[in-house]
């Protein structure tokens, strides 16, 4: 089929799934039973006397069907309950933390493309020498470290007994600067909102904080990627097209680089897939350890606190992200490689 | 008469598929990296069955699955002769929580990996086999579910059953299945259009024995190179859970609330930074050698079973 | 510096004693004189009709939860503006004529004699705000039709945004990340000598060690598990064995919720408990036997708790040092556990669940000895341990459905009363929810906090204390002493124990 005709297809499959993530979160949400979907909006023990008033007012006991259409109705308005690990309701801990998790993706994501990519190939290119070997088994150790040991360490050296890049987002002075009067945070990332505002030195300050931050993250994701870029190389170079150019005599070089790769790449946006979903998962930890305020913090210190809201509105967040950012992988899968679209 | 006939039928049915495995060893044989990877599971494997008699719980003790602890100290003890691999804060043993967490570990694993992949047989052969709007209406599910990260989801359905160990097993079953389901609905999908399947139903076998005899058999191969390889991530998602809060009770055996308790000793006192090392490097070291050999294993399987890759 | 063992005058301009006639001698009377000279933050000037409308608001607004019970108490002589169903059951005269101006002062009207009726205005809870800035921020306009609409508010009008008289200003607020706060310069004692002060949350303690001790923070909390750490290292001072008024105890529940399921099977059948199951002395008092306090204190404390046997704790007036408590002996517990239920608990054993909540380590480490201890006693004694949620453990709480709790206490004001309250008497916090009621203690409390001869009120909380023990409706486990960590570079602070938190209008950074 058209291009057309298959992109609407998916932006019109869109709706049901989007349905369906709510559908998930609500179905989690139901395994309380309406007593204790009630308790979590209690936060002193003399409020717990009005619990039969909260179960009515936010129509906990009726029909699940019912309830699904308060619960989508007020969700829709953006009230997604109320986050008591950050005394703030869900979707303004959302608006808040989001920015600085942006950042830190902003500066990983193109690290963790180019260096997953560019290993994988090598590991793929050299299979079974020492070059596939070293490149495989560093992508298991950092997939099988744990990710706050990783961070940890880091922050002990380089902050700990160098001194040279600290947690958190921003230094005392800058971060006074920042919310003051004279800054004006158009994006409420630091190092955009710092060039805006033409302060160099903010800028440096929040690239400072960045560096550990997206050295864990990179370096936890990069592992993953490594070895789905090696094995789909690997799968690209036994194809014919790669033997029939080798049979031609063409230059390995040509080979890899201008057949295989190419081929190959389209992986890549699988890829992509699997990097969203390493950073929403990543930044949980990544966050925690850093001190950084973003929406992995958030999410962490919501569930130490069981603070379910919160974990299920950063679920519904992760859920709603991924699926439109899969249906944008899709469409322009479907542009490279017509096979697809023809389904 | 009958019987020597059963054997010599039997020999022959099966000559193909036993030259096919001593191929597969030879295979295995051959490659260094999984000759380690497999033995490394079976080290695993003989200490977890062995735990009563490497670690034994003391006199009395009502659960060996806590880790015995003197008193509650907080500061983490280096390793002595009572406690060769050190003490936790609050003087849990390590070398007992990693002996018995290694149980955990491959209890986890299995359990969660050897239910989802039966539940992901029997939805991923039924939608892949009857095809059309069964398939689309599971497969429609199954999306719903990958829309969410592994340890996103995880993390709120663990929370909403109530932090424990049967909560975090719970939740990596719901959170795996999808992925084995659609692998053998695709395996599904492609042999069914096989000729021998044609004939299978032409001479009157009934769905169920088509799927069972003719469509699993040669489906499953992919789903077990999966699987090994996901042994290794569910026992990082569960440690991951364990140090978010989300795990099994404090003071379980898991490595995953071992490594947890090592969270705010990693930086010692500035003049002796690494002091408490043995707190984080030792259950990182099973931690990350059981994946390591789980990893190697799959990888194994799959450069050995992939028939593309098979014969090079 | 300034003594913190007397009262100081600050936005009145003198302490109303009975000496100097500003407290009438029936002590029903306490007379105000405002200082003259004061501005808002907003520049307004400090006025009589100020203060008023600041404890009227106050008790107006009565939110559930909130501290105003404890001038509702004295002033009104009741412990809240509504009734069971939350219907307003106080009528605004009332409020109105506890409190008036009177020229420069400001007069309160008490209903009975109230011993810490001073204590009580000095914390936060009677901070002064501004009435004009209020009503301009939406807050109660001061009439009496608009009573009902701003009584116990689901959002305080005052929520997010604060202003008063104080040495700094709320400068900004970030919920769950931080706080910063700026100086006032036009502050009538003068300004502070800190221009800033910025208080984080940074959860994580290895990322809060190292800032701590880059000097990246000032001030910083150090939980006791990893003190030993950052004991000896430069540039650090900490001041230790504070003493605090705040106590810990593990409370019976007398008669525990039937459908409850942490009873088990709810009978004595040796797999659960009964719901009356503490009503039997005995059963308690081989808790108290079993409690193993000089490990809890070394182990869990470093050492820096003491061991109190009732409510009343030291540094509070009529605390009594001779009163002796519990102590562990097994042995003894043993005898009470076999003499329980008239033998059948030893026969039959018992199932129950401990529960605690999930971050305190202190409750959960006493709850495991107590575990480990009760069942080493007797093979079929079994205590399972658990963590939940704080709101789910309030709830169980609050719904009498734990067995037994383990909860704390911190005081609002010292005085033994705001201790025996909540801990013995049967509307207070505690004991209402444990159903423990002896009218007898009931009486004594209510005759204790209308006393004012010191003799006679020292006869009180010495009978109530030597009650609690025989009567042992909860064991106290203990008393902590307390600990302070900040950078040499920080000067000026000094340990008040009733204040919580730090003082900054006092501090300063330098050598």
């Amino acid at each position: 089929m058209e291009l057309k005709h298959y992109i609407i297809r998916r932006i019109l499959l869109l709706i049901p799934t989007l349905i369906g993530v709510t559908l998930l979160i609500f179905a989690v949400i139901q395994l309380f039973s309406p007593v204790e979907r009630a308790a979590l909006y209690i936060r002193d023990p003399r409020q717990a006397k009005d619990l039969p008033g909260i179960i009515k007012k936010y129509h906990l006991d009726e029909p699940v069907y019912v309830q699904y259409y308060y619960w989508l109705r007020e969700v829709l308005k953006g009230n997604l309950g109320y986050s008591k690990s950050v005394n703030m309701p869900v979707f303004d801990a959302i608006l808040n933390f989001f920015p600085a998790t942006i950042e830190l993706v902003l500066y990983s994501a193109p690290l963790i493309v180019l260096l997953g990519i560019k290993l994988g190939v090598l590991a793929a290119i050299h299979k079974d020498k020492a070059a596939d070997h070293l490149t495989r088994v560093s992508s298991i150790i950092g997939w099988s470290l744990p990710s706050f040991w990783l961070g940890i360490l880091l922050l002990a050296i380089f902050y700990g007994q160098l001194g040279m890049f600290p947690p958190e987002r921003l230094g005392t002075e800058a971060s006074v600067y920042v919310n003051s009067p004279n800054f004006i945070r158009y994006t409420k990332i630091n190092t955009i909102d710092a060039l805006l505002n033409g302060q160099l030195w903010i800028f440096i300050d929040a690239l400072k904080h960045l560096v550990l931050p997206v050295a864990s993250l990179t370096i936890q994701i990069v592992a993953l990627i490594v070895r789905i870029m090696r094995s789909s190389m690997l799968e690209a170079l036994n194809r014919g097209y790669v033997l029939a150019a080798r049979a031609k005599g063409l230059e390995e070089h040509d080979v890899i680089y201008k057949h295989a790769r190419k081929n190959a790449l389209i992986p890549v946006f699988t890829v992509t897939g699997i990097l969203l979903a390493g950073m929403l998962t990543g930044v949980i930890i990544t966050e925690t350890v850093f001190n950084y305020k973003g929406i992995g913090y958030w999410a962490a210190h919501a569930a130490t606190q069981l603070d379910i809201p919160a974990v299920l509105g950063f679920a519904l967040l992760a859920g709603v992200i991924f699926v439109f950012t899969n249906l944008i992988v899709d469409i322009l899968y479907a542009y490279i490689d017509p096979r697809v679209r023809l389904g | 008469m009958w019987f020597r006939l059963g054997i010599r039928r039997f020999k022959r049915e099966a000559e193909p598929t036993i030259r096919e495995l001593k191929f597969s060893l030879n295979r295995i044989k051959s490659s260094p990296l999984s000759i380690v990877g497999i033995a490394i599971i079976l080290f695993f494997v003989a200490i977890a069955i062995l735990a009563p008699l490497l670690a034994p719980p003391p006199k009395g003790w009502r659960d060996p699955y806590m880790i015995p602890h003197e008193g509650w100290d907080p500061t983490p003890k280096p390793p002595s002769a009572e406690h060769p691999f050190g003490t936790t804060q609050h003087q849990y043993d390590i070398y007992y929580g990693c002996i018995w967490g290694t149980r955990t570990a491959l209890y986890v694993g299995f359990v969660v990996v050897g239910t989802g992949v039966l539940i992901s047989i029997v939805i991923g052969s039924i939608a892949g086999y009857y095809g059309g709007v069964i398939d689309e209406a599971l497969m429609r599910f199954t999306d719903i579910i990958f829309a969410f990260p592994t340890l996103v989801l995880a993390m709120a359905l663990v929370t909403a059953f109530g932090p424990s160990l049967e909560s975090v097993i719970k939740a990596l079953i719901l959170v795996s299945w999808p992925s084995y389901a659609r692998v053998i609905r695709g395996e599904v999908l492609s042999v069914k259009q096989n000729d021998y399947i044609e004939a299978a139903k032409s001479i009157g076998c009934s769905d169920f024995r088509v799927i069972v005899r003719h469509v699993l058999p040669n489906s499953i191969f992919p789903l077990l190179i999966m699987a090994s390889l996901d042994i290794g991530a569910i026992v990082l998602t569960e440690a991951a859970l364990s140090f978010l809060g989300l795990g099994p009770p404090i003071g379980f055996a898991d490595w995953g609330q071992m490594i947890a308790f090592s969270r705010n000793w990693i930086v010692g006192p500035p003049g002796d930074p690494y002091k408490y090392w043995y707190t984080y490097i030792i259950p990182g070291l099973f931690i990350f050698t059981f994946v390591l050999g789980w990893n190697l294993l799959g990888d194994a399987f799959r450069d050995i079973l992939d028939p593309t890759l098979r014969r090079r | 510096m300034a003594p913190t063992d007397k009262f100081i005058p600050v936005l009145a301009s003198e302490v109303p004693t009975v000496e100097n006639g500003l407290i009438s001698s029936d002590g029903l009377t306490y007379t105000f004189p405002i200082r003259k000279g004061v501005k808002f933050q907003n520049g307004e000037p400090l006025t009589p009709e100020d203060v008023e409308y600041s404890f009227k608001r106050a008790m107006v607004q009565d939110r559930d939860g909130g501290p105003v019970w404890m001038f509702l108490e004295p002033l009104l002589g009741v412990y809240s503006t509504r009734d069971e169903e939350g219907n307003i059951v106080v009528p605004f005269e009332k409020i109105d004529k506890a409190v008036e101006v009177d020229g420069d002062n400001v007069i309160f009207h008490l209903k009975m004699p109230y011993p810490p009726f001073l204590q009580i205005l000095c914390q936060s809870w009677s901070s002064i705000v501004c009435k004009k800035w209020c009503i301009e921020h939406g807050d109660w306009p001061g009439t009496a039709e608009t009573y009902p609409k701003y009584n116990n508010p689901e959002v305080p009008p005052l929520q997010e945004i604060a202003m008063g008289t104080g040495p700094f200003k709320l400068e900004r607020w970030e919920h769950g990340v931080e706080y910063s706060l700026v100086r006032n310069d036009d502050y009538w004692r003068g300004p502070a000598k800190i221009k800033r002060v910025i208080v984080k949350k940074i959860d994580e303690w290895s990322t809060r060690k190292l800032m701590f001790q880059a000097g990246d923070v000032d001030i910083c909390y150090v939980p006791r598990l990893y003190m030993k750490e950052v004991e000896n290292l430069p540039g650090i001072i900490n001041v230790k064995n504070l003493p605090e008024l705040m106590v810990s105890a593990l409370f019976f529940t007398f008669e525990i919720d039937p459908t409850s399921p942490h009873i088990w099977s709810g009978k004595l059948d040796g797999d659960g408990i009964p719901p009356d199951f503490f009503k039997d002395k005995d059963v308690r008092l081989g808790f108290a036997y079993s409690f193993d306090w000089e490990t809890f204190i070394r182990d869990a404390w470093a050492g820096e708790a003491v061991q109190r046997p009732t409510p009343v704790i030291e540094g509070l007036p009529y605390f009594n040092p001779d009163q002796k408590g519990y102590y562990l002996d097994l042995k003894k517990a043993e005898e009470h556990f076999k003499k329980a239920w008239n033998g059948e608990l030893w026969d039959k054993g018992f199932k129950m669940t401990l529960l605690y909540n999930i971050g305190n380590e202190y409750r959960r480490i006493s709850a495991e000895i107590w575990k480990r201890n009760i069942e080493s006693l007797n093979e079929k004694f079994f205590i399972y341990i658990r963590g939940v949620e704080w709101p789910l453990f309030l709830k169980d709480m609050v719904a009498s459905k734990l067995p037994a709790f383990r909860v704390g206490w911190i005081a609002d004001y010292p005085d033994p009363h705001n201790f025996v309250h909540p801990f013995m008497h049967s509307e207070g916090a505690f004991a209402a929810w444990q159903h423990y009621k002896n009218p007898h203690v009931d009486e004594l409390i209510e005759e204790g906090i209308k006393t004012i001869d010191p003799d006679k009120r020292r006869e009180i909380y010495y009978e109530l204390q030597k009650i609690y023990v025989e009567d042992c409706p909860s064991v106290i486990t203990v008393q902590p002493l307390g600990r302070r960590w900040f950078r040499d570079w920080i000067q000026g602070w000094y340990h008040n124990p009733i204040y919580p938190g730090f003082y900054f209008y006092d501090l300063w950074k330098g050598y």
